[in-house]
């Protein structure tokens, strides 16, 4: 691989309103009134008693579980941020005119680097911490796509190599996916696949299996562990990922500042939690200190609708079942969601930490199926001129929700949503909602009863 | 005082079977012990937060590539590299 050039630009960039590059993360963890519970050891012994090599590096750990509500973003890390931040803040004009509405809908647009996504917000720095502890290569599973093209772009700046087991489905849906990552130096595989043990067990009883994100990211650990030069790292749902995507919200709220603005609600498509988490958790800081009353609403797929209709309990974060136990909103580990084109947010569970934010009522909740989803990306798309990336779109249906219900009410609030990356990888999936072909999709009570009676039983 | 390896290992252990969650006197956990067998259950993805919860035992800071750069097998391999560690760098102070 060609090594990357990791060229410092003369000057931290601003927009137009003089909003520069916030020089910290907000760490949501410092200010929370209650403990998140801990994680529980793995229920089976899935090493054996062998060696093992640690997978993480420490500081990635540390710095989210630091007393202090504002962790330093590194210079190296800023300074390659300032290659597609500050991202713009917009006002979606020309959506509140063709909904008719009173509200004031703003969005923030992640859609702007090469990835096309915000996953790029931590993946630069999550590989800026493994090349500090002296990894030369990463694995990783990814849904859609967007973070395995994240962790490729950042891989190449830092000079590492890089594994992504992408989501089968997504493969075949989104092949330019893969030669984006190809393009960056990475090796792809669709997953499920024959090159571990997770994969080949899979295909044995499916032969057409067209995977999940667990069973991926259960493959790239898989690989990490069998091999000395290799780690494993993830995009979401752990808290450093949440803690590095919070420059999209502490950004958005010197944005709206600048326009005299203050959101009354705050919206975020829902996988694991990094992107709703990223753009919602420094508006929830006012929330916190009792300074406002932001609403903050995820915005899940109905086809996968773990913090609306899953539990709050232990489960595993993969369908290895071999991880340790995390408390969270989960539909069951070996939930298998049904092919949606929002693949990045077919995942199982979310986050313990927007997990236990939903548990204490400091957050809503709601789900969509993907025909009226589809129905507002497109729109947005005709009205302000960026077709959002499907997982976009439920931010901006949820966006659209809100709206309609102000100009029913007669209320005029101000919306702010994260558009986190473009869909201009997608166009298979509005290809099939034009042509009718776009199905929603019905989870029934007895499939979610089935997977959670697989919840692993801890004594809490 | 430097900590000797032996209030190394005290404090591993003690700090062990809280991460585990597992209901034995530390002072009975064996050096030869696996992290990761039938009574520990500490993996790869449970272990960083295991030397998280030592730094603030040991009131000490350790670099990544003392973990990335080892194997880790038993109690006893983590309390070497760990006493290892507090002592090169009482040295080098």
């Amino acid at each position: 691989m060609t090594p990357a050039v990791l060229a410092a630009p003369e000057a931290v960039a601003s927009d137009a309103a003089g909003v520069e590059i916030p020089t910290h993360w907000y760490n949501l963890l410092a200010d929370l009134p209650f403990p998140i519970p801990p994680d529980l050891p793995p229920r089976e012994r899935a090493g054996g008693g062998a060696a093992f090599r640690p997978q993480v590096p420490l500081e990635l750990v540390r710095q989210s579980l630091s007393k202090q509500p504002l962790v330093v973003i590194p210079e190296p890390i800023r300074e390659l941020y300032a290659l597609w931040r500050p991202t713009p803040l917009r006002r979606a004009a020309r959506l509140e005119a063709a909904l008719g509405t009173p509200a004031r809908i703003y969005y923030k647009y992640e859609g702007v680097n090469v990835s096309g996504s915000h996953k790029l917000n931590t993946a630069v720095a999550q590989a800026y911490y493994y090349q500090r502890a002296g990894v030369k290569r990463l694995t990783t599973g990814t849904g859609a796509g967007q973070w395995g093209t994240a962790l490729a772009v950042a891989c190449h700046l830092f000079g590492l190599e890089c594994k992504v087991y992408m989501v089968g489905t997504s493969y075949r849906q989104k092949p330019y996916r893969k030669v984006a990552m190809q393009m960056f130096g990475a090796q792809v595989a669709s997953s499920p696949s024959p090159q571990t043990q997770a994969g080949r067990e899979l295909l044995a009883r499916d032969p057409d299996g067209h995977g999940n994100l667990a069973l991926a990211i259960a493959e790239a650990l898989e690989e990490a562990l069998s091999r000395d030069d290799t780690r494993f790292c993830i995009g979401s749902g752990e808290p450093y990922s949440i803690l590095h995507q919070t420059v999209m919200g502490e950004e958005a709220r010197q944005q709206l500042a600048a326009l005299g603005e203050q959101p009354d609600v705050v919206l975020g498509s829902l996988g694991a939690g990094s992107n709703f988490g990223g753009i919602a958790f420094p508006f929830l800081r006012g929330n916190l200190a009792g300074e406002s009353s932001v609403r903050c609403v995820s915005v899940e797929p109905a086809a996968c609708p773990k913090l609306t209709r899953g539990v709050y309990a232990y489960d595993y974060t993969d369908s290895s079942g071999i991880t340790p136990l995390e408390k969270m909103y989960t539909l069951g580990h070996s939930f298998a969601p049904t092919d949606i084109h929002a693949g990045g947010l077919r995942y199982h569970a979310c986050s313990k930490l927007i997990s236990a934010l939903r548990h204490h009522d400091l957050i809503e909740a709601v789900a969509y199926q993907q025909t009226e989803v589809f129905r507002s990306g497109l729109l947005f798309g005709q009205t302000e001129g960026i077709v959002p990336a499907p997982e976009s779109a439920h931010a901006v249906h949820g966006a659209v929700v809100e709206a309609l219900r102000a100009k029913e009410e007669g209320t005029s609030p101000a919306i702010l949503i994260c558009l986190s990356g473009h869909g201009y990888f997608d166009m298979s999936a509005y290809e099939a909602f034009m042509d009718g072909r776009l199905k929603d999709v019905q989870v029934t009570d007895e499939e979610i009863a089935r997977s959670l009676a697989e919840l692993p039983v801890v004594d809490e | 005082m430097l900590p000797d390896r032996d209030t190394v290992a005290e404090a591993v252990k003690r700090v062990l079977v809280v991460e585990a969650r597992v209901n034995v006197p530390p002072q009975e956990l064996r050096d030869d012990e696996p992290l990761n067998g039938d009574l520990l259950r500490i993996n790869s993805l449970a272990f960083v937060g295991l030397i998280i919860s030592l730094e603030e035992a040991l009131d000490a800071t350790f670099e990544d590539a003392l973990f990335m750069n080892n194997e880790f097998r038993t109690v006893g391999d983590l309390v070497d590299v760990l006493h290892g560690e507090i002592a090169g760098a009482a040295g080098a102070a």
